[in-house]
Protein backbone atom coordinates (compact mmCIF):
# COMPACT_ATOMS: atom_id res chain seq x y z
CA UNK A 1 0.00 0.00 0.00
CA UNK A 2 1.35 3.46 -0.84
CA UNK A 3 1.73 5.16 2.49
CA UNK A 4 4.48 7.73 2.25
CA UNK A 5 4.69 11.38 1.28
CA UNK A 6 7.85 12.16 -0.63
CA UNK A 7 9.46 15.51 -1.28
CA UNK A 8 12.10 15.93 -3.97
CA UNK A 9 14.80 17.80 -2.05
CA UNK A 10 16.47 20.34 -4.29
CA UNK A 11 20.01 21.25 -3.50
CA UNK A 12 22.81 23.11 -5.19
CA UNK A 13 26.36 22.48 -4.02
CA UNK A 14 25.01 20.76 -0.92
CA UNK A 15 22.79 23.64 0.14
CA UNK A 16 19.14 22.61 0.26
CA UNK A 17 16.63 25.11 -1.13
CA UNK A 18 14.17 26.76 1.21
CA UNK A 19 11.18 25.50 -0.76
CA UNK A 20 12.20 21.94 0.18
CA UNK A 21 11.95 22.76 3.89
CA UNK A 22 8.62 24.46 3.25
CA UNK A 23 7.28 21.31 1.59
CA UNK A 24 8.68 19.02 4.29
CA UNK A 25 7.02 21.21 6.93
CA UNK A 26 3.66 20.97 5.15
CA UNK A 27 4.18 17.22 4.71
CA UNK A 28 4.74 16.85 8.44
CA UNK A 29 1.23 18.25 8.97
CA UNK A 30 -0.18 15.89 6.33
CA UNK A 31 1.64 13.08 8.11
CA UNK A 32 -0.25 13.78 11.34
CA UNK A 33 -3.53 13.64 9.48
CA UNK A 34 -2.86 10.47 7.48
CA UNK A 35 -0.27 8.56 9.49
CA UNK A 36 1.94 8.54 6.37
CA UNK A 37 5.68 8.87 6.84
CA UNK A 38 7.57 11.73 5.22
CA UNK A 39 10.49 10.93 2.94
CA UNK A 40 12.94 13.34 1.36
CA UNK A 41 14.48 12.09 -1.86
CA UNK A 42 17.76 13.76 -2.68
CA UNK A 43 20.02 13.34 -5.70
CA UNK A 44 23.44 14.87 -6.17
CA UNK A 45 27.10 14.53 -5.43
CA UNK A 46 28.69 15.03 -2.00
CA UNK A 47 25.50 15.29 -0.01
CA UNK A 48 26.63 15.06 3.64
CA UNK A 49 25.69 18.68 4.36
CA UNK A 50 22.34 18.28 2.62
CA UNK A 51 21.53 15.14 4.61
CA UNK A 52 22.43 16.89 7.85
CA UNK A 53 20.15 19.84 7.14
CA UNK A 54 17.26 17.62 5.96
CA UNK A 55 17.39 15.17 8.85
CA UNK A 56 15.27 17.17 11.36
CA UNK A 57 12.52 17.62 8.74
CA UNK A 58 11.90 14.06 7.49
CA UNK A 59 11.31 10.52 8.74
CA UNK A 60 13.40 9.04 5.94
CA UNK A 61 15.98 10.32 3.51
CA UNK A 62 16.37 8.43 0.24
CA UNK A 63 19.84 9.28 -0.90
CA UNK A 64 21.41 8.97 -4.34
CA UNK A 65 24.93 10.30 -4.01
CA UNK A 66 26.81 9.96 -7.29
CA UNK A 67 29.19 12.29 -9.20
CA UNK A 68 27.08 11.66 -12.33
CA UNK A 69 24.19 13.40 -10.53
CA UNK A 70 26.17 16.53 -9.64
CA UNK A 71 23.97 18.77 -11.79
CA UNK A 72 20.35 18.33 -12.74
CA UNK A 73 19.19 17.13 -16.11
CA UNK A 74 15.78 15.55 -16.62
CA UNK A 75 17.46 12.49 -18.22
CA UNK A 76 19.60 11.56 -15.23
CA UNK A 77 16.93 12.33 -12.67
CA UNK A 78 14.25 10.41 -14.55
CA UNK A 79 16.40 7.32 -15.10
CA UNK A 80 17.22 7.19 -11.40
CA UNK A 81 13.94 8.24 -9.82
CA UNK A 82 11.36 6.46 -11.97
CA UNK A 83 12.22 2.81 -11.15
CA UNK A 84 12.55 3.67 -7.47
CA UNK A 85 9.17 5.42 -7.40
CA UNK A 86 7.54 2.52 -9.26
CA UNK A 87 8.91 0.10 -6.72
CA UNK A 88 7.77 2.05 -3.64
CA UNK A 89 4.68 3.84 -5.01
CA UNK A 90 4.54 6.68 -2.50
CA UNK A 91 1.10 8.22 -2.16
CA UNK A 92 2.32 11.77 -2.80
CA UNK A 93 5.38 13.25 -4.51
CA UNK A 94 5.99 16.99 -4.10
CA UNK A 95 8.56 19.37 -5.51
CA UNK A 96 9.16 23.10 -5.78
CA UNK A 97 7.73 24.95 -8.78
CA UNK A 98 11.31 25.78 -9.68
CA UNK A 99 13.28 25.51 -12.91
CA UNK A 100 14.04 21.90 -11.91
CA UNK A 101 10.55 20.96 -10.70
CA UNK A 102 8.78 22.42 -13.72
CA UNK A 103 11.21 20.66 -16.08
CA UNK A 104 11.18 17.24 -14.41
CA UNK A 105 7.71 16.68 -12.95
CA UNK A 106 5.60 16.77 -16.13
CA UNK A 107 7.91 14.30 -17.84
CA UNK A 108 8.13 12.06 -14.79
CA UNK A 109 4.32 12.08 -14.38
CA UNK A 110 3.86 11.09 -18.02
CA UNK A 111 6.41 8.33 -17.57
CA UNK A 112 4.68 7.03 -14.42
CA UNK A 113 1.20 7.47 -15.95
CA UNK A 114 0.07 9.44 -12.96
CA UNK A 115 -1.52 12.83 -12.24
CA UNK A 116 0.42 16.05 -11.76
CA UNK A 117 -0.75 19.49 -10.59
CA UNK A 118 1.79 22.18 -11.53
CA UNK A 119 2.65 25.48 -9.83
CA UNK A 120 0.29 25.07 -6.86
CA UNK A 121 -0.38 27.79 -4.29
CA UNK A 122 -1.96 25.50 -1.71
CA UNK A 123 -2.23 21.83 -0.80
CA UNK A 124 -4.45 19.82 1.47
CA UNK A 125 -4.80 16.14 2.20
CA UNK A 126 -7.75 14.06 3.35
CA UNK A 127 -7.40 11.40 6.03
CA UNK A 128 -7.53 8.69 3.37
CA UNK A 129 -4.50 10.25 1.67
CA UNK A 130 -6.28 11.95 -1.23
CA UNK A 131 -4.44 15.13 -2.15
CA UNK A 132 -6.27 18.34 -3.05
CA UNK A 133 -4.09 20.80 -4.95
CA UNK A 134 -5.04 24.45 -5.35
CA UNK A 135 -3.61 26.17 -8.39
CA UNK A 136 -4.09 29.40 -10.32
CA UNK A 137 -5.51 29.31 -13.85
CA UNK A 138 -5.59 32.05 -16.50
CA UNK A 139 -2.64 33.75 -14.83
CA UNK A 140 -4.41 33.84 -11.46
CA UNK A 141 -7.74 35.31 -12.57
CA UNK A 142 -9.35 32.19 -11.07
CA UNK A 143 -8.16 29.22 -9.03
CA UNK A 144 -9.06 25.54 -9.12
CA UNK A 145 -9.01 22.77 -6.56
CA UNK A 146 -7.64 19.75 -8.38
CA UNK A 147 -8.17 16.11 -7.41
CA UNK A 148 -6.31 13.04 -8.63
CA UNK A 149 -7.37 9.72 -10.14
CA UNK A 150 -6.48 6.42 -8.42
CA UNK A 151 -2.97 6.49 -9.93
CA UNK A 152 -0.12 7.02 -7.49
CA UNK A 153 1.91 9.00 -6.65
CA UNK A 154 -0.19 12.16 -6.68
CA UNK A 155 2.36 14.67 -7.95
CA UNK A 156 2.46 18.44 -7.48
CA UNK A 157 4.91 21.30 -7.71
CA UNK A 158 4.36 24.17 -5.30
CA UNK A 159 5.42 27.81 -5.50
CA UNK A 160 8.15 29.15 -3.25
CA UNK A 161 6.90 30.80 -0.04
CA UNK A 162 3.54 28.97 -0.06
CA UNK A 163 4.18 27.25 3.29
CA UNK A 164 6.09 28.36 6.38
CA UNK A 165 9.15 26.43 7.48
CA UNK A 166 8.57 24.71 10.83
CA UNK A 167 11.90 24.74 12.67
CA UNK A 168 10.50 22.64 15.54
CA UNK A 169 9.89 19.30 13.86
CA UNK A 170 12.97 17.80 15.54
CA UNK A 171 12.84 14.59 13.55
CA UNK A 172 15.88 12.47 12.99
CA UNK A 173 15.64 10.85 9.59
CA UNK A 174 16.66 7.33 8.78
CA UNK A 175 19.06 7.60 5.83
CA UNK A 176 18.59 5.01 3.09
CA UNK A 177 21.24 4.97 0.38
CA UNK A 178 19.95 4.05 -3.07
CA UNK A 179 22.29 2.86 -5.77
CA UNK A 180 22.14 5.06 -8.84
CA UNK A 181 22.43 3.85 -12.40
CA UNK A 182 23.52 6.48 -14.82
CA UNK A 183 25.21 5.48 -18.02
CA UNK A 184 26.77 8.74 -19.30
CA UNK A 185 27.20 7.71 -22.97
CA UNK A 186 23.48 6.98 -23.25
CA UNK A 187 22.53 10.52 -22.28
CA UNK A 188 21.19 12.68 -25.04
CA UNK A 189 21.91 15.98 -23.41
CA UNK A 190 24.38 17.40 -20.97
CA UNK A 191 25.13 20.65 -19.25
CA UNK A 192 28.20 22.19 -20.82
CA UNK A 193 28.28 25.45 -18.93
CA UNK A 194 26.68 27.65 -16.35
CA UNK A 195 26.62 31.44 -16.49
CA UNK A 196 26.17 32.57 -12.93
CA UNK A 197 24.07 35.67 -12.43
CA UNK A 198 25.97 38.63 -11.04
CA UNK A 199 25.55 39.23 -7.31
CA UNK A 200 24.22 36.97 -4.63
CA UNK A 201 20.55 37.91 -4.71
CA UNK A 202 17.93 35.18 -4.64
CA UNK A 203 15.73 34.70 -7.67
CA UNK A 204 12.57 36.84 -7.39
CA UNK A 205 10.49 33.65 -7.12
CA UNK A 206 12.46 32.55 -4.05
CA UNK A 207 12.95 35.86 -2.21
CA UNK A 208 10.72 36.65 0.77
CA UNK A 209 10.88 40.35 -0.02
CA UNK A 210 10.82 41.77 -3.55
CA UNK A 211 11.04 45.45 -4.50
CA UNK A 212 10.32 46.52 -8.06
CA UNK A 213 10.17 49.58 -10.26
CA UNK A 214 8.42 50.30 -13.54
CA UNK A 215 8.48 53.17 -16.01
CA UNK A 216 8.41 55.67 -13.13
CA UNK A 217 12.10 54.96 -12.56
CA UNK A 218 12.82 56.88 -15.82
CA UNK A 219 16.34 55.57 -16.54
CA UNK A 220 18.22 52.29 -16.06
CA UNK A 221 20.88 53.87 -13.84
CA UNK A 222 18.18 54.96 -11.40
CA UNK A 223 17.71 51.35 -10.31
CA UNK A 224 20.68 52.06 -8.05
CA UNK A 225 18.41 53.57 -5.37
CA UNK A 226 16.18 50.51 -5.56
CA UNK A 227 19.20 48.19 -5.21
CA UNK A 228 20.11 50.07 -2.05
CA UNK A 229 16.62 49.59 -0.66
CA UNK A 230 16.85 45.90 -1.59
CA UNK A 231 20.17 45.59 0.25
CA UNK A 232 18.66 47.08 3.40
CA UNK A 233 15.77 44.59 3.30
CA UNK A 234 17.72 41.59 2.00
CA UNK A 235 15.29 41.74 -0.92
CA UNK A 236 15.53 40.93 -4.61
CA UNK A 237 14.79 43.45 -7.35
CA UNK A 238 12.00 42.85 -9.85
CA UNK A 239 10.56 44.88 -12.68
CA UNK A 240 7.85 45.13 -15.34
CA UNK A 241 7.59 43.95 -18.90
CA UNK A 242 8.05 47.50 -20.28
CA UNK A 243 11.41 47.85 -18.54
CA UNK A 244 12.64 44.45 -19.75
CA UNK A 245 11.52 45.23 -23.29
CA UNK A 246 13.52 48.48 -23.09
CA UNK A 247 16.53 46.32 -22.26
CA UNK A 248 17.06 48.05 -18.90
CA UNK A 249 16.81 44.87 -16.81
CA UNK A 250 17.20 41.16 -17.43
CA UNK A 251 14.26 38.98 -18.47
CA UNK A 252 14.74 36.87 -15.34
CA UNK A 253 13.57 39.79 -13.18
CA UNK A 254 10.26 40.35 -14.99
CA UNK A 255 7.15 39.94 -12.83
CA UNK A 256 3.83 39.15 -14.52
CA UNK A 257 2.09 37.00 -17.05
CA UNK A 258 4.92 36.71 -19.56
CA UNK A 259 7.49 36.77 -16.75
CA UNK A 260 7.33 35.20 -13.31
CA UNK A 261 4.71 34.82 -10.62
CA UNK A 262 5.96 35.66 -7.17
CA UNK A 263 4.57 34.81 -3.72
CA UNK A 264 6.70 37.14 -1.62
CA UNK A 265 5.88 37.95 1.99
CA UNK A 266 6.37 41.63 1.14
CA UNK A 267 6.22 43.18 -2.33
CA UNK A 268 6.83 46.87 -2.95
CA UNK A 269 6.03 48.46 -6.32
CA UNK A 270 7.46 51.86 -7.24
CA UNK A 271 6.35 53.78 -10.31
CA UNK A 272 4.36 50.80 -11.60
CA UNK A 273 0.97 51.69 -13.05
CA UNK A 274 -0.51 48.23 -12.48
CA UNK A 275 -1.27 46.77 -15.91
CA UNK A 276 -3.14 43.48 -15.68
CA UNK A 277 -0.06 41.64 -17.05
CA UNK A 278 1.89 42.78 -14.02
CA UNK A 279 -0.63 42.46 -11.18
CA UNK A 280 -1.47 38.87 -12.15
CA UNK A 281 2.09 38.00 -11.15
CA UNK A 282 1.74 39.34 -7.59
CA UNK A 283 -1.70 37.94 -6.67
CA UNK A 284 -0.31 35.52 -4.09
CA UNK A 285 2.05 37.99 -2.36
CA UNK A 286 1.11 38.48 1.29
CA UNK A 287 1.56 42.23 1.70
CA UNK A 288 1.76 44.65 -1.22
CA UNK A 289 2.94 48.25 -1.02
CA UNK A 290 2.48 50.63 -3.96
CA UNK A 291 4.06 54.04 -4.51
CA UNK A 292 3.13 56.08 -7.57
CA UNK A 293 2.68 59.74 -8.50
CA UNK A 294 -0.72 59.06 -10.09
CA UNK A 295 -3.46 58.78 -7.45
CA UNK A 296 -5.61 56.86 -9.97
CA UNK A 297 -2.96 54.27 -10.83
CA UNK A 298 -4.51 50.80 -11.04
CA UNK A 299 -1.76 49.35 -8.88
CA UNK A 300 -3.48 50.81 -5.80
CA UNK A 301 -6.43 48.43 -6.40
CA UNK A 302 -4.06 45.53 -5.83
CA UNK A 303 -2.13 46.91 -2.85
CA UNK A 304 -2.51 46.79 0.94
CA UNK A 305 -0.72 50.09 1.54
CA UNK A 306 -0.41 52.97 -0.89
CA UNK A 307 1.45 56.26 -1.03
CA UNK A 308 0.89 58.87 -3.72
CA UNK A 309 4.33 60.33 -4.11
CA UNK A 310 7.61 60.62 -5.94
CA UNK A 311 9.69 57.46 -5.83
CA UNK A 312 12.94 59.47 -6.07
CA UNK A 313 12.02 61.09 -2.76
CA UNK A 314 10.41 58.06 -1.11
CA UNK A 315 12.87 55.25 -1.88
CA UNK A 316 15.99 56.80 -0.27
CA UNK A 317 14.00 57.93 2.78
CA UNK A 318 12.42 54.48 3.09
CA UNK A 319 15.86 52.84 2.90
CA UNK A 320 17.11 54.97 5.80
CA UNK A 321 13.94 54.47 7.84
CA UNK A 322 14.02 50.69 7.33
CA UNK A 323 17.68 50.48 8.29
CA UNK A 324 16.78 52.20 11.56
CA UNK A 325 13.73 50.00 12.15
CA UNK A 326 15.59 46.77 11.42
CA UNK A 327 18.36 47.69 13.84
CA UNK A 328 15.88 48.05 16.72
CA UNK B 1 5.50 23.74 -33.51
CA UNK B 2 2.84 22.90 -30.96
CA UNK B 3 0.45 25.83 -30.67
CA UNK B 4 -2.77 26.80 -28.92
CA UNK B 5 -5.37 29.53 -29.03
CA UNK B 6 -5.94 30.92 -25.51
CA UNK B 7 -7.87 33.80 -23.90
CA UNK B 8 -6.17 37.15 -24.33
CA UNK B 9 -4.50 38.42 -21.11
CA UNK B 10 -7.12 41.20 -21.01
CA UNK B 11 -10.05 38.77 -21.31
CA UNK B 12 -12.34 38.56 -18.29
CA UNK B 13 -12.43 35.11 -16.69
CA UNK B 14 -14.91 34.50 -13.88
CA UNK B 15 -16.19 31.57 -11.88
CA UNK B 16 -19.75 30.79 -12.98
CA UNK B 17 -20.25 27.78 -10.73
CA UNK B 18 -18.12 25.15 -8.97
CA UNK B 19 -17.67 23.36 -12.25
CA UNK B 20 -17.86 26.12 -14.84
CA UNK B 21 -16.00 29.26 -15.85
CA UNK B 22 -17.23 32.22 -17.82
CA UNK B 23 -14.59 33.28 -20.33
CA UNK B 24 -14.86 36.43 -22.40
CA UNK B 25 -14.69 35.67 -26.11
CA UNK B 26 -11.34 37.35 -26.70
CA UNK B 27 -8.72 34.91 -27.88
CA UNK B 28 -5.20 35.17 -29.24
CA UNK B 29 -2.36 32.85 -30.13
CA UNK B 30 -0.57 31.84 -26.96
CA UNK B 31 2.24 34.36 -26.54
CA UNK B 32 4.94 31.75 -25.86
CA UNK B 33 3.80 29.69 -28.89
CA UNK B 34 4.46 32.68 -31.16
CA UNK B 35 8.01 32.68 -29.84
CA UNK B 36 8.25 28.98 -30.74
CA UNK B 37 6.91 29.65 -34.26
CA UNK B 38 9.40 32.48 -34.72
CA UNK B 39 12.27 30.25 -33.60
CA UNK B 40 11.20 27.58 -36.10
CA UNK B 41 10.92 30.08 -38.95
CA UNK B 42 14.39 31.46 -38.20
CA UNK B 43 15.85 27.94 -38.43
CA UNK B 44 14.01 27.33 -41.70
CA UNK B 45 15.45 30.55 -43.15
CA UNK B 46 18.94 29.42 -42.20
CA UNK B 47 18.89 25.70 -42.92
CA UNK B 48 15.84 25.11 -45.11
CA UNK B 49 13.29 22.48 -44.19
CA UNK B 50 9.64 22.78 -43.40
CA UNK B 51 7.69 24.28 -40.52
CA UNK B 52 4.42 22.65 -39.49
CA UNK B 53 2.08 24.05 -36.85
CA UNK B 54 0.00 21.59 -34.88
CA UNK B 55 -2.87 22.08 -32.45
CA UNK B 56 -5.33 19.93 -30.51
CA UNK B 57 -8.62 21.80 -30.44
CA UNK B 58 -12.13 21.02 -31.56
CA UNK B 59 -13.09 24.60 -32.32
CA UNK B 60 -10.34 27.18 -32.36
CA UNK B 61 -7.80 27.11 -35.20
CA UNK B 62 -6.74 30.77 -35.29
CA UNK B 63 -3.36 29.86 -33.74
CA UNK B 64 -2.75 27.67 -36.81
CA UNK B 65 -3.75 30.51 -39.13
CA UNK B 66 -1.40 32.81 -37.25
CA UNK B 67 1.39 30.29 -37.77
CA UNK B 68 0.68 30.12 -41.52
CA UNK B 69 0.51 33.93 -41.72
CA UNK B 70 3.89 34.14 -40.02
CA UNK B 71 5.37 31.72 -42.58
CA UNK B 72 4.66 28.11 -41.56
CA UNK B 73 4.20 25.64 -44.43
CA UNK B 74 1.53 23.35 -43.02
CA UNK B 75 -1.18 23.37 -40.40
CA UNK B 76 -2.65 20.32 -38.70
CA UNK B 77 -5.66 20.27 -36.39
CA UNK B 78 -6.18 17.21 -34.22
CA UNK B 79 -9.89 17.22 -33.51
CA UNK B 80 -12.32 14.66 -32.13
CA UNK B 81 -15.45 14.93 -29.97
CA UNK B 82 -13.85 12.38 -27.61
CA UNK B 83 -11.09 14.91 -26.78
CA UNK B 84 -13.56 17.12 -24.88
CA UNK B 85 -12.57 17.25 -21.19
CA UNK B 86 -9.10 15.78 -21.79
CA UNK B 87 -6.26 16.54 -19.40
CA UNK B 88 -2.83 17.60 -20.61
CA UNK B 89 -1.58 14.00 -20.67
CA UNK B 90 -4.27 12.93 -23.14
CA UNK B 91 -3.48 15.98 -25.31
CA UNK B 92 0.19 14.95 -25.23
CA UNK B 93 -0.76 11.40 -26.26
CA UNK B 94 -2.68 12.69 -29.28
CA UNK B 95 0.22 14.94 -30.33
CA UNK B 96 2.80 12.20 -29.85
CA UNK B 97 0.65 9.73 -31.80
CA UNK B 98 0.60 12.16 -34.72
CA UNK B 99 4.32 12.97 -34.50
CA UNK B 100 5.77 9.51 -33.92
CA UNK B 101 6.21 8.54 -37.57
CA UNK B 102 6.89 12.05 -38.94
CA UNK B 103 10.43 13.00 -40.01
CA UNK B 104 11.00 15.89 -37.61
CA UNK B 105 14.32 17.24 -36.31
CA UNK B 106 12.98 19.60 -33.74
CA UNK B 107 9.70 20.17 -31.91
CA UNK B 108 9.15 23.58 -30.36
CA UNK B 109 6.35 24.63 -28.02
CA UNK B 110 5.62 27.55 -25.75
CA UNK B 111 6.75 27.55 -22.12
CA UNK B 112 3.13 27.14 -21.10
CA UNK B 113 -0.33 27.96 -22.41
CA UNK B 114 -1.75 31.09 -20.86
CA UNK B 115 -5.01 29.36 -19.91
CA UNK B 116 -4.23 26.32 -17.76
CA UNK B 117 -0.67 27.65 -17.20
CA UNK B 118 0.46 24.05 -16.77
CA UNK B 119 3.55 23.54 -18.94
CA UNK B 120 2.90 19.80 -19.10
CA UNK B 121 2.24 19.02 -22.75
CA UNK B 122 5.73 19.81 -24.11
CA UNK B 123 7.79 17.61 -21.76
CA UNK B 124 5.09 14.90 -21.83
CA UNK B 125 5.24 14.71 -25.65
CA UNK B 126 9.04 14.40 -25.44
CA UNK B 127 8.67 11.55 -22.94
CA UNK B 128 6.21 9.70 -25.18
CA UNK B 129 8.48 10.12 -28.20
CA UNK B 130 11.59 9.14 -26.21
CA UNK B 131 13.48 12.30 -27.19
CA UNK B 132 15.25 14.79 -24.89
CA UNK B 133 13.56 18.03 -23.88
CA UNK B 134 14.70 21.28 -22.34
CA UNK B 135 12.23 23.70 -20.80
CA UNK B 136 12.08 27.50 -21.02
CA UNK B 137 14.94 28.12 -23.41
CA UNK B 138 16.15 31.67 -24.06
CA UNK B 139 18.87 30.79 -26.57
CA UNK B 140 19.08 28.28 -29.43
CA UNK B 141 22.01 27.50 -31.71
CA UNK B 142 21.85 24.61 -34.17
CA UNK B 143 24.89 22.82 -35.55
CA UNK B 144 23.13 21.28 -38.53
CA UNK B 145 25.83 18.88 -39.84
CA UNK B 146 26.35 17.44 -36.37
CA UNK B 147 22.64 17.26 -35.58
CA UNK B 148 23.42 18.92 -32.30
CA UNK B 149 21.96 21.93 -30.57
CA UNK B 150 23.17 24.28 -27.88
CA UNK B 151 20.43 25.81 -25.78
CA UNK B 152 20.47 28.39 -23.05
CA UNK B 153 18.02 27.93 -20.21
CA UNK B 154 17.26 30.22 -17.31
CA UNK B 155 17.63 28.70 -13.85
CA UNK B 156 17.60 30.26 -10.38
CA UNK B 157 20.83 32.17 -9.99
CA UNK B 158 22.06 31.90 -13.55
CA UNK B 159 21.77 30.43 -17.02
CA UNK B 160 22.57 26.85 -18.00
CA UNK B 161 24.11 26.05 -21.35
CA UNK B 162 23.14 22.55 -22.52
CA UNK B 163 24.18 20.57 -25.53
CA UNK B 164 21.54 18.24 -26.86
CA UNK B 165 21.30 15.74 -29.68
CA UNK B 166 18.50 15.96 -32.27
CA UNK B 167 15.68 15.19 -32.53
CA UNK B 168 14.62 17.07 -29.41
CA UNK B 169 11.80 19.15 -27.97
CA UNK B 170 12.26 22.59 -26.44
CA UNK B 171 9.75 24.88 -24.77
CA UNK B 172 10.33 28.56 -25.50
CA UNK B 173 10.49 31.45 -23.06
CA UNK B 174 10.23 35.20 -23.58
CA UNK B 175 13.69 36.52 -24.41
CA UNK B 176 14.40 33.91 -27.11
CA UNK B 177 13.25 36.24 -29.90
CA UNK B 178 10.65 38.82 -30.89
CA UNK B 179 7.93 37.14 -32.95
CA UNK B 180 7.35 38.77 -36.34
CA UNK B 181 4.09 40.52 -37.16
CA UNK B 182 2.68 38.86 -40.28
CA UNK B 183 2.04 40.99 -43.36
CA UNK B 184 -1.58 41.67 -44.26
CA UNK B 185 -1.20 39.73 -47.52
CA UNK B 186 -0.07 36.67 -45.61
CA UNK B 187 -2.90 37.02 -43.11
CA UNK B 188 -5.37 37.00 -46.02
CA UNK B 189 -3.68 33.95 -47.51
CA UNK B 190 -3.74 32.17 -44.16
CA UNK B 191 -7.50 32.69 -43.91
CA UNK B 192 -7.91 30.57 -47.03
CA UNK B 193 -5.29 27.93 -46.24
CA UNK B 194 -6.64 24.43 -45.98
CA UNK B 195 -6.14 23.04 -42.48
CA UNK B 196 -5.68 19.29 -42.35
CA UNK B 197 -7.92 17.63 -39.80
CA UNK B 198 -6.93 14.44 -38.02
CA UNK B 199 -9.14 12.48 -35.63
CA UNK B 200 -8.23 9.97 -32.91
CA UNK B 201 -9.01 6.93 -35.07
CA UNK B 202 -6.54 8.16 -37.71
CA UNK B 203 -3.94 8.33 -34.93
CA UNK B 204 -4.66 4.80 -33.76
CA UNK B 205 -6.13 6.04 -30.48
CA UNK B 206 -9.39 5.06 -28.82
CA UNK B 207 -11.94 7.41 -27.40
CA UNK B 208 -11.13 5.83 -24.02
CA UNK B 209 -7.57 7.28 -24.25
CA UNK B 210 -9.00 10.80 -24.08
CA UNK B 211 -11.73 12.82 -22.44
CA UNK B 212 -12.56 13.20 -18.78
CA UNK B 213 -12.79 9.46 -18.01
CA UNK B 214 -9.09 9.10 -18.91
CA UNK B 215 -8.04 12.18 -16.93
CA UNK B 216 -5.42 11.64 -14.24
CA UNK B 217 -6.31 14.94 -12.66
CA UNK B 218 -9.47 17.02 -12.68
CA UNK B 219 -11.04 20.15 -11.31
CA UNK B 220 -13.09 19.50 -8.19
CA UNK B 221 -14.06 23.11 -7.78
CA UNK B 222 -13.31 26.50 -9.33
CA UNK B 223 -12.60 29.34 -6.92
CA UNK B 224 -12.58 33.10 -7.42
CA UNK B 225 -9.21 34.67 -6.83
CA UNK B 226 -8.95 35.94 -3.25
CA UNK B 227 -9.64 39.67 -2.97
CA UNK B 228 -7.23 41.88 -1.12
CA UNK B 229 -8.89 44.14 1.50
CA UNK B 230 -9.28 47.76 0.32
CA UNK B 231 -5.99 49.62 0.09
CA UNK B 232 -4.95 51.77 3.02
CA UNK B 233 -3.69 55.05 1.55
CA UNK B 234 -1.13 56.84 3.69
CA UNK B 235 -2.05 60.46 3.23
CA UNK B 236 0.48 62.29 5.39
CA UNK B 237 3.10 64.55 3.81
CA UNK B 238 6.66 63.47 3.18
CA UNK B 239 8.58 62.30 5.22
CA UNK B 240 5.88 61.36 7.77
CA UNK B 241 4.28 59.04 5.20
CA UNK B 242 7.50 57.00 4.98
CA UNK B 243 7.71 56.71 8.78
CA UNK B 244 4.07 55.59 8.94
CA UNK B 245 4.60 52.99 6.24
CA UNK B 246 7.53 51.43 8.09
CA UNK B 247 5.48 51.39 11.29
CA UNK B 248 2.54 49.67 9.55
CA UNK B 249 4.80 47.07 7.93
CA UNK B 250 6.34 46.34 11.28
CA UNK B 251 3.37 46.46 13.62
CA UNK B 252 0.29 45.76 11.51
CA UNK B 253 1.43 43.59 8.58
CA UNK B 254 4.32 42.15 10.62
CA UNK B 255 6.38 41.50 7.50
CA UNK B 256 9.65 43.16 8.52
Amino acid sequence: MPNEIWVLAEQREGKVRKVTFELLSASAEFSEKTGFQVGAIVLGSGLQEAVKSLSPFADKIYLMDDPALASYTSDTYLINMAPFIKEHRPSVLLGGATSTGKDLFPRLAMHLQTGYAPDCTGLNIEENGNLIAKRPLYGGKVFAEMIFSEARPQMATVRNNTFLVNQNLNKSAQVIAISSHTDPPSLKKKIVGLEKAAGTKLDITEAEVVVAAGRGIKAPENFKILEELADALNASVGTTRAIVDEGWRDQKDQIGKSGKNISAKLYMAFGISGAIHHVLGIGTCKTVVAVDTDPNALIFNYADYGIVGDLFQIIPALTEELKKALKE
Amino acid sequence: MLVKQVPDPEAIVKVKSDSELEIENKYFTNFFDEIAIEAGLKLKEKFGGKVTVLTVDNKKVDALRRGIAMGADDAIQITDPALEGSDQFAIAKALAAYLKDKPFDLILAGRQAMDDDAGIVGPAVAELLGIPHVNTIIGLEVDDPKKEVKVLREVEGGKEILSCSLPALFTCQKGLNNPRIPQVMNVMKAMKTQIKKVDLAALGLNAADAGSQAAKIKVQKYLSSPKRPPVKMIKEDFPENVKSLVKLLKEEAKVI
